[in-house]
């Protein structure tokens, strides 16, 4: 390593070092876990503060302190609670307003400086105190700064100057930017050339001195352009993705969370499936002959008339073509005349009595019987419509009856469901070992629960038929509606269980969740999801247990620019 | 390249701050917490009405409890006992509840110390 090398090596540490901020004044151990709070100059102080049941914060607006409430774990605003506030004027009890905050008289907040604050909560059967510490920045920051904080001050001061100079169009800050573009080009080519050392050095010592003036000549101007607070907070996103949320906007885009647990799930595939009836439940109703269509009394029935099986739906006029006509005359002309014959030969019978058997008479009594009767069906059959009744209850789900309509014997006039009970038939291209339960899910995102019932052995298009039950009250169901079933399979699976809404996806296409983090911070989380059931999904990786993931609100906070 | 990021991060992972001191159990039997930037403070209770609270700086060391004040509100079976601790012996202050206080009751002390500056343990 050569001595320019290790040079540059060391300056880059100091760098490094000041960039990274100033060495931290408190001793190591002090940081209270979360980190902290936004800062920003348009934002009211507050405080936040939690344990394992609540969440609170605390904004100081003139002399009021304001305090929201809610669960830890859910989010949930708590409404119902007594606060006991200690701070630096005793012990105050807090009034609920009413937008379901806590307010407190606090005549220190207009003292600049810390405030050690005790909250003492009691709600909902249990009781906690939380501790915090609010801290009100003095209104005129510069003149009570010293040396030691120059950093900081000529930080903040710059940033002021240059925002009040582009305000006013300051030609001054055109000429400073100009200056500097070409300053720099200078010392970039004096550095390559590598030329002469001294010559590097004098640049940069020039630049620094160049520097240090114009923000030294800003300090004075610092105290005209002290930003006053905004008259309420609103929500902003920060350069690193996390966003910040006021206790009142999120009470507004009704924010909830979950606590997350890793547990153990069965596995679970989605597969594409359409509704069909229930094949216990349904019917068809065709006719047995060619015939014409008539209605029953009342007329046809309509699309979602309740029928009860046994119901006449219509009468089919049995069509006799002309062949079949001609075969009947024939046959019934010939019943006429052995009818006669038969008649004319019991008379003859009858005038002999005394010579004759009796069962001659008895037989031909009988065979004359048959005989009309014979005569008397085919006379009927001519005349008699076929009934088709209804073969199950239900609902007419189809209707293609017309009056006067030929109805073949294999078309169907009417299909018969009943409404509260569907199957859900599911096309596997994979031979899945399902289990008992699964979900459908609608294309409008509706779920159903389903009990599995059996699947096919036989491949219908490459896939294997499986079929599920509609379990419970199946309403806005349809016969040939489109869904998918997410059916649970004997493999298991570890992850955590989210609600489907908290699933956003970024601005890259990957799957995002927002972890709440802070009190009014939320962090955009980068998750790989798996499908679990209807309304849920499992995150496989990403985030771990014990961490609190908006469930509620989170397409809303996605939102916030 | 690699070697002067490298020494920029060295430089950054230098200023990180360490993690918090978890409550964690104090010489005299009672649980000690961070109170405040410059102390720690240790709950003493027993089961009497007496409570004590030991007073140490950052490193450990304890603090002499002399022109200090404090005010404990601590959770005993279901309700909010308030009371004040007065500098005792060495680095204790020293308060009496109105009920006795279990071991490990939770709560806050509020800690004055003479020039004025405030500090808070939760329990």
């Amino acid at each position: 390593m050569t001595t320019t090398s290790s040079m540059r090596f060391g300056f880059l540490i100091l760098l490094g070092l000041v960039l990274g901020g100033l060495p931290v004044v408190a001793h190591e151990g002090h940081d209270h876990g979360a980190p902290p709070p936004p800062v920003s100059i348009t934002i009211a102080p507050r405080v936040d503060a939690s344990s394992a049941d609540f969440e609170l914060v605390a904004i100081a607006r003139g002399t009021k302190l304001r305090i929201y409430l809610d669960t830890f774990r859910g989010s949930e605003p708590v409404h119902d609670a007594e606060i006991d506030v200690d701070g630096p004027g005793g012990t105050v009890k807090a009034m609920v307003t009413s937008d379901g905050a806590y307010l407190v008289d606090a005549p220190w907040l207009a003292q600049p400086g810390t405030h050690d604050l005790a909250f003492t909560i009691q709600a909902r059967g249990t009781i906690d105190v939380l501790t915090a510490t609010l801290t009100i920045p003095d209104p005129a920051p510069m003149q009570a700064a010293t040396g030691g904080l120059w950093h900081q001050m000529v930080g903040a001061a710059l940033a002021r100057d240059i925002e009040a100079r582009l305000a006013t169009r300051d030609a001054s800050l055109w000429i400073v930017g100009a200056g500097s573009f070409f300053a720099g080009l200078l010392a970039a080519r004096l550095l390559r050339r590598r030329s002469s050392r001294p010559a590097a050095i004098a640049v940069l010592a020039v630049l620094a001195v160049a520097g240090a003036r114009p923000l030294q000549a800003a300090s004075p101007t610092v105290p005209s352009s002290v930003p006053t607070l905004a008259e309420r907070d609103v929500a902003q996103r920060f350069a690193d993705g996390a966003i910040f949320v006021p206790k009142t906007t999120q009470r507004i885009l009704g924010i909830r969370t979950l606590f997350t647990e890793v547990r153990t799930f069965a596995g679970t595939v989605e597969l594409p499936a359409r509704v069909i009836s229930d094949p216990g439940a349904a019917g068809h109703v065709q006719a047995s002959v060619t015939g014409r269509l008539a209605p029953p009394p009342g007329g046809f029935p309509r699309l979602g008339t309740r029928v009860s099986a046994g119901d006449v739906l219509a009468f089919v006029q049995p069509a006799i073509g002309a062949a079949d006509v001609t075969s009947q005359q024939q046959q019934s002309r010939e019943l006429d005349q052995q009818i006669a014959i038969v008649e004319r030969r019991l008379e003859r019978f009858r005038q002999i009595q005394g010579v004759i058997a009796r069962s001659q008479v008895e037989d031909g009594e009988l065979e004359l019987q048959g005989l009309r009767a014979r005569r008397a069906n085919l006379e009927r059959a001519q005349r008699e419509p076929e009934r088709l009744v209804a073969p199950v209850s239900g609902v007419i789900a189809a209707v293609q009856a017309i009056s006067g309509q030929i109805a073949e014997p294999n078309a169907i006039i009417f299909q018969i469901v009943d409404p509260a009970r569907f199957w859900v038939e599911a096309m596997s291209f994979e031979a899945h070992a399902i289990t008992g339960s699964a979900n459908g899910r609608f294309g409008d995102g509706r779920t159903v629960p389903l009990a599995y019932r059996g699947s096919g052995l036989a491949d219908r298009n490459q896939a294997i038929p499986i079929q599920f039950s509609v379990e419970g009250a199946a309403r806005g169901l349809r016969a040939g509606q489109f869904l998918t079933v997410l059916a649970s399979t004997s493999d298991e699976r570890s992850g955590i269980a989210v609600p489907r809404t908290s699933v956003l996806r970024g601005s890259n296409g990957q799957s995002i969740v927002y972890e709440h983090t802070n009190a009014e911070r939320f962090v955009p989380r980068e998750v790989r999801v798996a499908p679990l059931d209807g309304s849920q999904v499992l995150i496989v990786s990403g985030i771990g247990a014990s961490k609190r993931i908006v469930t509620q609100g989170a397409e809303l906070l996605n939102q916030i620019r | 390249m690699i070697r002067p990021l490298l020494a920029a991060a060295l430089g950054l992972a230098l200023t990180v701050p360490a993690l918090a001191h978890d409550p964690r159990p104090g010489p005299n039997g009672g649980l000690k917490v961070d109170a405040g930037q410059r102390h720690h403070a240790e709950l003493v209770a027993n089961g009497t009405p007496q409570v004590v609270v030991f007073l140490y700086d950052q490193n450990d060391r304890p603090v002499p409890a002399q022109g200090y004040r404090a005010n404990a509100i601590l959770i005993v079976a279901g309700a909010t006992q308030r009371f004040a601790l007065a500098p005792g012996d060495g680095n204790r202050l020293v308060g009496s509840a109105s009920v006795p206080v279990p071991a490990g009751a939770k709560g806050a002390v509020q800690i004055t110390g003479p020039d004025g500056t405030t500090a808070q343990a939760r329990f």
